[in-house]
């Protein structure tokens, strides 16, 4: 209204267009602050928002593989817990074998040697077939289990496949679920294989008197055993190692989680200080304006004739 | 003479009235954003008598001339060239926000990286009946959320066909209301108030008739306005008393064809060239979401083939369909799900098909990593246009308030000139009165 060509009109208009930016600049700041979101639609900054989905990407399948993680951890704990007690039968199974080689134990005692013995093969069989938490076969590879049966002959067979299968705990890095049947319980004794189940019932049939000599019985068995101990103890330390391994795994998954929560929050989030400093600013530059736009309009020559 | 004086202040008082009339009216339109500023043409009346050697004026006052318009056929031309582009980038940012809207909010990519999470979640325990359910039950989702987003994308598509259709109606009732206007100019009487009304009307229609398809005005000397099309070619709208018939052709894609009179016309700008360029542009998105739904439908149905299902037997096709609009879950129940590869016997925890799957899913040329890079382009392209509709209001406020500043009203002028006039009125009467006293004193002569 200063100038004289400035058609009252263009005026309002013009006054009208400038509010209404101010106005729209402080929703947008609003909305801005009460979401928590810098960016509402895709379109107010591409790059930031393409940056955004790839960081959702990372964090869904993060959330899954540290899920996968801890399932993990939780399998193998379970196959280590059972190795270690398939050591400790293993040793006891030492003992009543030395005790039953003695040339003085008459046949009474040595067949209660041979019943707890074959007690020990029973419990073993069980471990052997020892279920994780999803009722799955431990050792039977990814096979469906169970991973040892008892053929006709009543001798204990591998049923399951000689592949571990693995698990994706983090891009890029996938564990092995667990150890095989074969590798806990079979092993190679002067030159010829055999398995942790064969050793114990020869022994046990040795001592109830159906083959041989039960003190030579006795001393091949010590053999056998001390290499079936020898390959639990063997798993166990494999075991413990990866569940290690699972467990730096999970360490790096918490940090990683925080570094993207970070970077997420930077790119996505409002700064609020910033957006609060922007809204009083703006805020004031509206009420400025809406204040001289009511004092200018009013300045109109009509009210001086 | 005082006759004469009498007549001459008569003349000045009625030109003073005339004008006030035309300010009245000035004020009365000041809101009116179509009316153009008029002002009373005059002209000095002098009655020469040049018979015989003592030739003498005799003066006759002020004649009254005709209502003139301010005219500012540049500025006229500059402010629809710049309401043209500005509507054409609006019309097709609004398609663009649509299909924006559409594919954002049914979260798409969020669906797939839900469903390439429930298969890296399948992986750590495949014959759980529980994470195969889920697993299935994503898929489900996926299925759903392609052809929620095929829905929405189709519905902003129809809105903005409807939106031509409609716009193209009254765009055909604006060209036969120029032919009107132009039949009507010819006959008006010059320096009529009623001519430059219909100029008035003229340019309104001009200025919505350029909101949308550009177009290039002429105009003959009776002030009626030839309309053609902006582009090549360049066909003719209006011409005199005769308007042409536009119409609009959709293809099967979806896009839109103009014809003038059955003759393929090519606009270049203006609302319906934004809306065409945004119908346009959602075609070319429906071609990518389809594409991603292929992806997904043939790396899923291939994995399923080369693999075998819990109970050993071979895998079926996880999705039937083949695009975004006919994809659907064809599995019924989680154990079909086909982790193993062929082959393996039932109940087998091998995951070498599911790996195949997620490294399909997830691949750098796979349907995640394509929604990204359609989303991506959509919303750049959406920013792109924000920008340009930025710099184009500008250009067009700046062109609209200079016409505004040529052919508006300025109330501060105008009420200068009430009192202005309203003196001059004053005047002419006062020089009535004093021909009135010079007739008495020669009246009154003894």
């Amino acid at each position: 209204m200063t100038t004289v060509s400035t058609s009252t009109g263009a005026y309002y208009q013009r006054s009208l267009s400038q509010m209404n930016g101010l106005r729209d600049a402080l929703e947008r700041l609003q909305n801005q602050i009460a979401t928590g979101q810098r960016i509402e639609r895709g379109s107010e900054d591409p790059a930031a928002a393409s940056r955004l989905r790839a960081l959702t990407r990372v964090e869904t399948l993060a959330d899954i593989q540290e899920e996968n993680a801890a399932k993990l951890a939780q399998d193998l704990t379970f196959a280590a817990d059972e190795v270690g007690g398939v050591a400790d039968l293993l040793i006891r199974a030492r003992e009543l074998a030395i005790r039953g080689g003695n040339d003085t134990l008459d046949e009474v005692a040595r067949a209660a040697v041979a019943e707890e013995l074959e007690q020990l093969g029973e419990e073993l069989f069980d471990r052997a077939n020892s279920l994780t938490l999803t009722r799955e076969p431990l050792f039977a590879g990814t096979a469906a289990g169970p991973a040892y049966i008892r053929d006709a002959a009543g001798v204990v067979v591998y049923n399951g496949n000689n592949e571990n299968g693995a698990v994706p705990v983090a891009s890029g890095t996938e564990i092995e679920r667990g150890v095989t049947g074969p590798e806990v319980f079979e092993f190679e004794l002067n030159g010829a294989p055999t398995t942790t189940f064969a050793v114990l019932a020869d022994l046990v049939d040795a001592f109830r008197g159906n083959a041989g000599n039960p003190a030579t019985a006795s001393v091949a068995a010590i053999d056998g055993l001390d290499a079936a101990l020898d390959a639990a103890s063997r798993n166990q330390a494999v075991l413990g190692t990866r569940l290690a391994w699972v467990e730096v795994i999970e360490q790096n998954q918490a940090d990683r989680a925080i570094a993207t929560a970070e970077q997420r929050s930077e790119v996505g989030d409002t700064e609020l200080a910033d957006a609060l400093a922007r809204l009083q600013q703006t805020l004031t530059a509206l009420e400025a304006s809406q204040a001289s736009f009511a004092r200018v309009s009013t300045l109109t020559l009509f009210n001086a004739i | 003479m005082p006759v004469a004086i009498i007549n001459i202040g008569r003349s000045g008082a009625a030109a003073a009235r005339a004008s006030l009339e035309l300010t009245a009216q000035n004020i009365a339109n000041a809101s009116n954003p179509d009316y153009a500023r008029r002002a009373l043409s005059q002209s000095e009346f002098v009655g020469s008598a040049t018979i015989g050697v003592n030739s003498a004026d005799s003066l006759g006052g002020v004649r009254i001339g005709g209502v003139s318009r301010s005219e500012s056929e540049l500025v006229q031309i500059q402010a629809r060239n710049a309401g043209s582009d500005l509507a054409r980038t609006e019309a097709q940012l609004v398609g663009m926000r649509g299909a924006e809207t559409a594919l954002e909010q049914s979260r798409l990519f969020e669906t797939l990286v839900e469903f390439e999470a429930a298969l890296v979640r399948l992986e750590s325990d495949p014959t759980d009946p529980t994470l195969r359910t889920v697993t299935l039950e994503s898929a489900r989702q996926l299925a759903n959320t392609f052809q929620l987003a095929d829905r929405s994308l189709s519905e902003t598509r129809r809105l903005v066909q409807a939106d031509v259709t409609a716009e193209l109606e009254s765009f055909q009732v604006e060209l036969d209301e120029l032919a009107r206007i132009n039949r009507d100019l010819v006959a008006a009487r010059e320096g009529s108030a009623g001519r430059a009304s219909l100029l008035d009307q003229r340019d309104a229609s001009l200025r919505s008739i350029s909101e949308q398809f550009g177009v290039s005005v002429t105009f003959a000397e009776t002030g009626a306005a030839e309309v053609r099309l902006t582009g090549t070619p360049s066909p003719v709208l209006v011409s005199g008393g005769t308007s042409s018939a536009i119409s609009a052709a959709f293809a099967a894609d979806g896009t839109v064809t103009f014809a003038v009179d059955g003759q393929p016309a090519d606009p270049t700008s203006g609302a319906m060239v934004g809306r065409a360029a945004a119908l346009l542009d959602q075609a070319g998105l429906q071609t990518e979401l389809d594409d991603i739904a292929a992806v997904v439908i043939s790396s899923s149905n291939s994995a399923q083939a080369s693999g075998s299902e819990l109970d050993g037997s071979p895998g079926q096709p996880l999705f039937a369909g083949s695009s975004a609009g006919t994809i659907t879950l064809a599995l019924t129940a989680g154990e079909q799900l086909a982790t193993a590869p062929a082959g393996a016997p039932a109940g087998s925890r091998d995951t070498t098909t599911l790996g195949n799957l997620i490294n399909a899913i997830g691949a750098s040329t796979g349907p995640i990593a394509g929604a990204d890079t359609m989303l991506l382009g959509l919303s750049s392209r959406t920013a792109g246009l924000e920008t340009r509709r930025e710099g184009l209001e500008i250009v067009a406020q700046a062109a609209e308030g200079q016409l505004l500043a040529e052919t508006g009203v300025n109330l501060d002028d105008e009420a200068a000139n009430l009192v202005r006039l309203q003196q001059a009125f004053e005047a002419n009467g006062r020089v009535i009165q004093v021909a009135v006293d010079i007739f008495d004193t020669v009246l009154n002569l003894r």
